[in-house]
């Protein structure tokens, strides 16, 4: 049955609604809840990916600081500050679906179904965390002193998979996809959190750029920058592959895939060092 | 239905199956109305079909006792063997008398239900599913023993019966994938000690046609009829740890 991979009271109150979206019980019944969530994790990727680069093109107005500032005025009104609260769902979603899969395929762990409901149990409290800090707006924290701790705590997942998998006689590609998904599981989801303690953090051109002329600042935005478009680019390619038949297409479609980002990080590390 | 709690339950059921004409090379689905007991199994009603309704409905099957996979079909949308499947667990299952009934889409079908299994098999036989070069056993000995601590690690592996249906529901669909049933046979000799040739199944394993190509949506497992865990199998072989086992 639909509900029978998950036994708990509110588990089977939230499958029941679940339920009843065509799309997603026809999948839960025919294919189970991991390949569900494995198309969420898709999903929130793309969507995060189309984020990316309106992220990145909005960064670019920082060489003009006022008309930086008049665009990100828009970003403190109602639909646009609750669609940033929104955009925390596929992020933190995507973060620990990834740490999910990463314990499974790297670390042996099969209990996938405790797994799951950690991943959307722990999505739920960071998306009221979040959503809790930007309704206060008040909360300072010194940029060196978050980031220096959060640097060591990404870079030790980051470290465990690479000490996992080095040595395994296979992709290249596909061991960096997975070192690059351990560092941004945590360094993504806390920059979030970062540009949300209070509006002037990410909205105020000054702010940005004092923030940004920080050496150390200026090098965890360069491994975020190159760890994110490469992780982007290469989970792309990957649905490219497994659905286009034409070699011709998918190559076409591949090289496609490396231009954007490869623009994407020119602009972002541009930005980056020239600030 | 009738006689809701007896062993002469009957259901009606609306059968409505993708069918496929190669000479014309057109596609419809027909439906079929029929009456069931809720122990027949589906490869009985595509052969009642064939004996009241219409002859010319083509479908596979070979031992119809779940261990060669001939029958393999997609019953509203999830691969499975059509001689497991009880008239009483589908309508209880899908909650629902009403069944679409598709080939599998591994290969192209040659008639209706029944797809070409030698195109879907060349993808098996790409990763040798047999020792390439067996051990010597011990000295004195005839047959190589297999201590039971390192059967126990891929025992559950060596019942793949290639019935498809893992290919058929991976999110990976088969462009680029060798599919999940092709690494199985490939792992399972890896770690079968009596493999001597590990280097050459380890290239097709890591190639870019084999595990990475999987993204643990663990689809495989789900509809495994044999119910092995080969989401399971294929994580061990990212992880590297085939080679430990053997």
């Amino acid at each position: 049955m639909i509900s029978s991979y998950f036994k708990k009271p509110l588990e089977q109150f939230i499958l029941s609604g679940l339920g009843n979206v065509p799309i997603v019980s026809f999948y839960a019944k025919t294919r189970g809840w991991p390949f569900v969530i494995a198309w969420i994790h898709r999903i929130s990727g793309m969507l995060m990916l189309l984020y990316i680069g309106i992220h990145i093109y909005t960064l670019s107005f920082l060489a003009i600081p006022d008309a930086y500032d008049a665009k990100m005025k828009l970003f403190g009104y109602f639909p646009f500050s609750f669609l940033e609260w929104l955009l925390a769902l596929p992020v933190i979603f995507h973060a620990l679906n990834g740490g999910r899969l990463i314990l499974y395929e790297i670390f042996g762990i099969r209990n996938d179904e405790s797994m799951i409901r950690w991943v959307l149990g722990l999505s739920a409290t960071y998306f009221l965390l979040l959503g809790l800090l930007m309704v206060m707006g008040d909360q300072t924290v010194s940029p060196i002193f978050f980031w220096l701790i959060i640097f060591i705590v990404g870079i030790l997942p980051g470290y465990l998979v690479t000490s996992k998998i080095w040595n395994i006689a296979g992709s290249f590609a596909w061991k960096l996809q997975r070192i690059t998904g351990a560092y941004l599981f945590v360094m993504i989801p806390a920059h979030l959190l970062f540009m949300h303690l209070q509006p002037a953090v990410g909205h105020e051109a000054g702010i940005v750029i004092a923030r940004m002329q920080n050496g150390f600042i200026k090098f965890i935005d360069l491994t975020l920058v190159i760890g994110v478009l490469y992780h982007a680019g290469y989970g792309l390619t990957a649905i490219i592959r497994d659905y286009l038949r034409s070699r011709l297409l998918q190559t076409g479609l591949v090289f496609l895939v490396f231009l954007i980002m490869a623009v994407l990080g020119w602009i972002g590390i541009k930005l980056t060092l020239s600030i | 239905m009738s006689n809701e709690n007896s062993h002469s339950q009957v259901y009606k059921l609306t059968l409505k199956i993708k069918r496929y004409d190669p000479e014309e090379k057109r596609s419809w689905v027909q439906a079929y109305n029929l009456e069931a007991g809720r122990i027949l199994r589906f490869v009985d009603l595509f052969r009642q079909i064939n004996d009241e309704q219409d002859p010319t409905l083509a479908w596979n099957s070979s031992c119809e006792h779940g261990q060669c996979g001939t029958c393999s079909v997609k019953v509203n949308g999830k691969p499975l063997l059509a001689c497991e499947l009880l008239v009483e667990n589908a309508v209880q299952y899908f909650q629902t008398r009403t069944f679409t009934i598709e080939p599998l889409n591994v290969a192209p079908a040659v008639r209706d239900l029944v797809v070409d299994l030698a195109a879907a098999y060349e993808r098996i036989d790409r990763v040798q599913p047999y020792i390439i070069q067996p051990g010597s056993p011990p000295s004195e000995q005839d047959a190589y023993p297999i201590m039971p601590q390192s059967l126990d690690h891929y025992v559950n592996a060596t019942r793949c019966i290639n019935c498809f249906c893992c290919a058929s529901a991976c999110i990976s669909s088969h462009n680029s994938f060798l599919g999940p049933n092709a690494m199985l046979a490939t792992i399972v000799r890896v770690m079968d000690p009596r493999e001597q040739e590990k280097a050459k199944r380890l290239k097709i394993l890591y190639s870019e046609q084999g595990v990475y190509r999987c993204h643990s949506s663990r689809a495989c497992s789900f509809v495994c009829p044999k119910e092995i865990d080969v989401a399971h199998f294929i994580a061990l072989a990212k992880e590297g740890r085939i080679l430990n086992k053997s």
